[in-house]
């Protein structure tokens, strides 16, 4: 303001071109911060961004590889088809049955773990590695290990159940007792992770509320209930939410125990979008189905979203 | 006589034979399904067939292991894992560096919204994308190769990658940045130069967890590869069953084959993964 005006228009009129040269050699934050950023925003380009589009478009076409006919534009067909298809339902329940059976199962075992894993051990590593093991194990792996233990003749489950005089169950004949042992499957290999972040959450309660609660003569079961837990309660709600949307995409642990039976009695959504695309090839219904499951996950992640923001807030 | 009671609870819970109990408690949990997998790879097919069963194989043979690399190339799942494994993880340590030190050290305009993207893109079903990516990688004629996994493998890492390094560039102070920058160093070479060494075990941590992401994917490895010479381990070991034989023995000696890897990598770093886990803790 204070220059005078033909001063400011004239170098005005040479800066561009010199500022447009040392930006290249040494940008300005904005541009650095975007340079830094495009690697990252174009691998979610075209790993998400674009299929995702791809996704909801396909999910409005008639678009069958098997069989023989072009691709064409169906409306709301494929949404149509769901809504009649019994499977299509099925699996959905079966989906959310087992985010509502196995995200508290895991909650509850892993904060045992967890408690369990606190204690002052002498040496840290055999309880920490407990926890691990189960974590890092492929879900695969653990679908096949205890489809193997659940085996009606050969199994150890059955063999304990026998050596305690009870009788050996036939898992995998009833739709139930399957899913029982799926359920139960996904709680062992979930708890663990549970039970990590628990355990970090509980590793960060100060020591000296404990004190002054024995100094009140408070007991062990007041001590938990009025100082670990609400202490733990935002660990807690990040570790179930990310469980609820990993839930929902339950696909590992029933393709190696059951491949979905009997029947179709244990397929979950994401078995069927995939039966459905690589099975079948039926890329247009398997889009559709692929949009459901989708905006059920999106609506978990905005609830997730709402509660960190919140909890940023208190803080 | 309650509190009597409940203190007489207390001392008890801090005694030995309760530790040792707890002790017991988790490692039977957490590592019997392992171990039991290592007693059967041990076994005869023979011995499994007993009633009632045994537990400890009564004449153990290495039999299942030559047979578990014979009967399916056991060998070369393991080495499709491993590159497909190791390959994204670079890629995505790569792409996590840039971005978490944008994060971490720059005015961004945008940095909250940024961020929050970043975690609604962690709790992204992949799952979903199996058609559009099948689709995509059909087109480009990726199917069957090692980019169609390497490339969504490294998004699956992006998300905690990012967050537990960002975490970590914060920790590290600025000034040593500025001191490299007045020596002539870019602000590019001063990340490469300064920052990267400095957050080696941060790097470390976010390295395990994207290498045990990828080494863990099942489905997409599923149903993208399916040529036998680019399997990677968890899709190549479904295919020791047959139509009705379930060759349990060879199966759990793969299992063995396949677990040892991912369980040396975690006893090694194991303070590292969980203080991953933490500082990002996205995976279930």
């Amino acid at each position: 303001m204070t220059t005078s005006f033909p001063l400011a228009r004239a170098t005005g009129r040479a800066k561009p071109r010199r500022a447009r040269w040392s930006r290249l050699l040494d940008p300005g934050e904005a541009t650095l911060g975007a340079l830094l950023l495009a690697p990252a925003a174009i691998l979610l380009a075209v790993v998400i961004g674009y299929p995702v589009c791809k996704l909801i478009y396909t999910s409005f076409l008639d678009l069958s590889l098997t069989s023989g006919v072009p691709a064409r534009f169906a409306g709301l067909a494929n949404f149509q088809q769901m809504i009649e298809d019994p499977v299509f339902w099925q699996a959905a329940w079966n989906t959310i049955l087992i985010a509502l059976i196995t995200v508290p199962g895991a909650l509850i075992v892993g904060l045992a773990l967890a408690l369990l894993a606190n204690l002052p051990f002498q040496m840290r590593w055999p309880a920490r590695l407990s926890l691990l093991v189960p974590w890092a194990l492929p879900l695969s792996f653990a679908g096949l290990i205890f489809a193997w233990f659940f085996h009606s003749e050969y199994g150890v489950v059955n063999d304990v159940l026998q050596r305690f005089g009870l009788s050996g169950i036939i898992w995998f004949n009833s739709s139930r007792l399957a899913f029982a042992a799926i359920c139960l499957t996904i709680i062992w290999k979930t708890s663990s992770f549970m039970a990590l972040i628990i355990l970090a959450g509980l590793q960060t309660i100060p020591r000296s509320l404990y004190e002054a609660a024995d100094v009140d003569g408070a007991g062990l079961v007041r001590k938990f209930l009025l100082i670990t837990l609400p202490l733990l309660k935002p660990t807690i709600v990040v570790a179930l939410i990310f469980r609820t949307i990993t839930a929902l995409q339950t696909f590992d642990i029933p393709y190696m125990m059951t491949g979905g039976g009997p029947g179709t009695s244990t397929v979950t959504l994401a078995m069927y979008i995939h039966q459905n695309t690589v099975s079948f090839l039926d890329l247009g219904y398997g889009s559709a189905l692929a949009v459901v499951m989708f905006i059920l996950s999106m609506a978990v992640t905005a609830l997730y979203l709402r509660m960190i923001r919140g909890s940023e807030a208190v803080e | 006589m309650t509190t009597d009671a409940i203190s007489r609870a207390g001392s008890l819970l801090s005694g030995k034979p309760l530790r040792v109990l707890a002790a017991l408690i988790l490692i039977i949990n957490g590592l019997f399904p392992a171990l039991w997998i290592l007693l059967t790879s041990f076994k005869t097919e023979a011995e499994l067939t007993l009633k009632p069963i045994t537990w400890l194989p009564r004449t153990p043979t290495l039999q299942n292991y030559v047979q578990a690399f014979s009967d399916q190339p056991l060998l070369t799942f393991l080495f499709n894992s491993f590159m497909v494994a190791l390959l994204s993880t670079a890629l995505t340590l790569l792409v996590s560096v840039l971005a978490a030190y944008a994060l971490a050290r720059l005015n961004l305009r945008f940095r909250g919204l940024i961020m929050s993207l970043i975690i609604a893109v962690s709790t992204f079903p992949l799952v979903t994308l199996l058609v559009p990516l099948f689709e995509t990688m059909r087109a480009l004629d990726l199917l069957n190769t090692w980019t169609a996994l390497i490339m969504p493998y490294a998004v699956l890492s992006l998300p905690v990658c990012i967050l537990v390094l960002t975490s970590f560039f914060e920790s590290i102070p600025r000034d040593l940045e500025n001191a490299a920058m007045i020596d002539g160093c870019t602000r590019i070479g001063a990340l490469f130069r300064v920052v990267v060494p400095l957050s080696a075990p941060g790097i470390f941590t976010a390295g395990i967890l994207a290498f045990v992401n990828a080494w863990d994917e099942f489905l997409l490895a599923l149903s993208f590869n399916s040529n036998p010479a680019l399997r990677t381990l968890p899709v190549g070991i479904q295919l020791y069953q047959g139509e009705f034989a379930f060759p349990w023995p060879v199966i759990s000696a793969a299992l063995v084959v396949g677990i040892v890897p991912i369980a040396v990598l975690i006893v090694i770093f194991q303070g590292r993964v969980v203080s991953g886990l933490t500082a990002g803790g996205v995976k279930g």
